[in-house]
């Protein structure tokens, strides 16, 4: 039985405040379910902040699309990989075979376009879409042969939030530490590439080299996220709180922060609002279906908030 | 036990997926084509996921009418995701004309905030009515195996209908496609073909989903059109073997789906036949885009090569005739000519020889007067080129060199000709070098 059994909406907020004030005192031993899923999606928020910030000023959107289905095969090579570690026929991950697969997957997958759209002289839209919906419908086949018993077929599709373990939380927090301290390091040089990629190319920052670095964040966001959201829905989080905050700010290092603010504030809502369901109606919904509409609705709130404020201070 | 290719079009549990994967497949190959010239593919893949909350909500409603999925729920689901999709092409144009988003944000924004709605909507049913939530996942990958003769008449019909529609609209469309404005020239309202287009694009997404699944959709548009537009330049032979090829995918991958895991001798598996078709059509467009006889890569390739050999071979008789014609040197003086490596070196120099326009002086080497003809040519070429780009062309002398290094290689006897006439047979070039006249 969880901590926040038969918590409504606002019950839900007092609680998680007075478990967070206890945390800071030390006095909170296990995770209740609901934290675990608040930290997890808290970590996918800022991760795929950091790295849809970029994605969305580079219009690099449909690679990362693409990518959230190739992701598919990078997590059949996963739980290949991680076949010796099951604990007990549980699909585990652990950070290297995470890293891994998202390297082959984002090699595979930007490899595989380039190649048609440079060499086999494709256009765009026709290389992106065969690529991935050839690699996706390989990474479902295999899936069927492999993880029959694990629930990965639509689970990796639709996410299950209330599969989450403890450990997954460890596992979001290296993810959303990896991608910090990339963009970071890189903050710059991101900068650059997506203003000015020709610039960037003339003082040695190559624009490649960075939109594949890119693109391995993708992928390890979009792996450390998927038992959470599953691999679709990690692309709500990558574009939509981006394109929320634009109409907020206009300066980079605040679109990325005030983005991860909107991604959070999602989160937060949709485990609340998940629960206040199965308290109030006993119906078990979707949290990560909940988390895109409220990501959806609080891009139409920054849009309206901003007709406000043009109203009021022109 | 395995089922032979024909007996699945005679089996009565078999007959009906069959001829309904190789219907859908046709259809979506078909309409593919369009996505494709008019570069729209990927609003396509983002229109075969906002298909999603549509099959759920109209399996919520049809839960209301019918206790148990499996009798009429067919056309419910077919509407609702026909109407879904209406709905997510809408609010992309609001997207991206009243919000003003990149295009390319604005697909993946309402991709996935439909998908989303949906996820959030089969959650709804999951617990509630079990048997509708099985009923709504067999459309996310799909599943041809559960069609019966009763769903092949509405499907076989509006695969047929797309079909028609595309071949009577086929000279509309190639207008719309490479010149709008002669439609609207001749009076014609482009904005209304391109609705029309639009829902011949969503009626293919919703007959479609039915035997490749929701996520794999947009593949069926796009890989039999790929494997197409290698084969051919005219725009009616695209359709016909885009269709083909979607044609023969559904057919074998179908076949495969079935046969693959007793094959491999682990008949257990179920192998998922919306992938499998995929899959085929995937195959058959890289086949094709490697291996097709004027665009493929090898082809291509080879070409390329072999335009590079034939640039050498001229370039050594171009050398030897400018080096004396009557002259006879070594073996390793006479390649030492071209800068190439020691084994090209051997091969032209045999080529040469096999050809002809080489031949033995005594214990030396020197050029036939078949191979000092055809060396004169090119370097009359040569000088053709020259003077025509710096008298005709207003070039600098010392610039139109570079050019006519290449250009000898690619003029044909008739451009000769008509240069010729054009610069009246002159008798020097801009260097003051004799043209040879042949």
């Amino acid at each position: 039985m969880s901590l926040y059994w038969g918590k409504q909406f606002f019950e839900f907020f007092a609680l998680l405040w007075v478990r967070f004030i206890q945390a800071l005192r030390g006095d909170v031993v296990t995770l209740a379910s609901d934290e675990v899923q608040v930290l997890v999606l808290v970590g996918v928020a800022i991760s795929a902040s950091l790295v849809g910030t970029f994605l969305v000023l580079k219009r690099m959107t449909m690679l990362a699309n693409s990518l959230s289905h190739t992701i598919l095969i990078g997590l059949v090579i996963a739980f290949v990989l991680s076949l010796s570690h099951a604990n007990g026929g549980h699909f585990g991950l652990n950070l290297k075979i995470l890293m891994i697969a998202s390297v082959v997957t984002a090699l595979l997958t930007v490899f595989f376009t380039d190649f048609l759209e440079r060499v086999i002289k494709l256009p765009k839209d026709a290389s992106i879409g065969l690529v991935f919906t050839t690699l996706f419908a390989l990474g479902v086949t295999l899936v069927t042969l492999f993880a029959r018993n694990s629930h990965l077929e639509v689970e990796a599709v639709m996410g299950n939030v209330d599969a989450l373990h403890a450990h997954d939380v460890k596992l979001m927090a290296y993810v959303a530490g990896f991608n910090l301290v990339v963009t970071l390091l890189f903050y710059k040089e991101y900068k650059v590439t997506a203003f000015s990629p020709s610039f960037s190319a003339t003082i040695g920052i190559s624009p490649f080299l960075f939109n594949f670095l890119l693109m391995i964040q993708t992928a390890g966001t979009a792996i450390g996220a998927f038992r959470a959201v599953g691999v679709l829905l990690v692309l709500a989080f990558l574009v939509m709180p981006p394109l929320a905050a634009r109409f907020l700010t206009h300066h980079l290092g605040r679109l990325i922060w005030v983005s991860a603010g909107i991604g959070i504030l999602a989160s937060l809502l949709a485990v609340a609002m998940s629960r206040h369901i199965l308290t109030v109606y006993a119906i078990p919904v979707s949290t990560a279906g909940l988390v895109v509409c409220f990501l959806g609705a609080l891009y139409f709130i920054s849009y309206l908030s901003k007709l406000t404020f043009r109203a009021f201070w022109p | 036990m395995e089922i032979g290719f024909f007996q699945l079009f005679t089996d009565p549990i078999f007959r009906a997926p069959m001829i309904g994967s190789l219907l859908i497949s046709l259809a979506m190959g078909v309409v593919g084509v369009i996505l494709f010239i008019r570069r729209r593919l990927l609003i396509g893949e983002a229109l075969s996921h906002a298909v999603y909350p549509g099959i759920v909500v109209s399996a919520m409603v049809a839960a209301l009418f019918f206790s148990f999925p499996g009798e009429d729920e067919g056309l419910f689901v077919l509407v609702g995701a026909f109407l879904s999709a209406l709905a997510g092409l809408f609010f992309l144009d609001f997207l991206e004309r009243k919000m003003r988003m990149y295009s390319d944000a604005a697909l993946c924004f309402m991709l996935s905030l439909f998908f989303g709605v949906g996820v959030l909507l089969v959650s709804r049913i999951q617990l509630t009515h079990a048997a509708w939530y099985k009923q709504v996942q067999v459309f996310l990958y799909g599943q041809a195996a559960t069609l019966d003769d009763r769903h092949l008449l509405p499907l076989g019909i509006l695969s047929i209908v797309c079909i028609v529609v595309v071949a009577l609209l086929y000279r509309l469309i190639q207008w719309a496609s490479f010149d709008r404005q002669y439609i609207q020239g001749r009076g014609g309202k482009v904005k209304v073909l391109d609705a029309l287009l639009n829902l011949l694009l969503l009626l293919s997404l919703s007959i479609g989903m039915r035997t490749v699944g929701v996520v794999l959709l947009a593949g069926m548009l796009i890989a039999p059109a790929v494997a197409a537009r290698f084969w051919t330049k005219h725009l009616s032979s695209f359709f016909i073997l885009s269709g083909l090829f979607g044609l023969v995918s559904g057919g074998i991958g179908n076949y495969l789906s079935i046969n693959l895991p007793l094959w491999m001798g682990l008949p257990q598996f179920a192998l998922p036949t919306g992938p499998t078709i995929l899959l085929t059509a995937s195959v058959l467009a890289f086949v094709s885009m490697l291996c097709a006889p004027k665009k493929g890569l090898f082809r291509r390739t080879i070409r390329f090569i072999s335009f590079r050999y034939q640039i050498q071979k001229e370039n050594l008789l171009k050398q030897l005739w400018k080096a004396g014609e009557e002259k006879s040197w070594g073996y390793t003086k006479l390649v030492s000519f071209i800068p190439a490596s020691a084994w090209l070196r051997f091969y032209l120099f045999c080529h040469l020889r096999v050809q002809g326009w080489i031949e033995k002086k005594g214990k030396k080497y020197g050029l036939t007067t078949d191979g000092a003809r055809r060396a004169a040519r090119i370097v009359r070429l040569h000088r053709l080129w020259e003077v025509y780009l710096v008298e005709c062309l207003g070039q600098q002398k010392e610039k139109a060199h570079h050019n006519a290094e290449e250009m000898e290689h690619i003029i044909t006897p008739e451009l000769e000709r008509e240069l010729t006439r054009i610069l009246k047979d002159p008798d020097q070039d801009p260097h003051h070098q004799p043209i040879p006249k042949v």
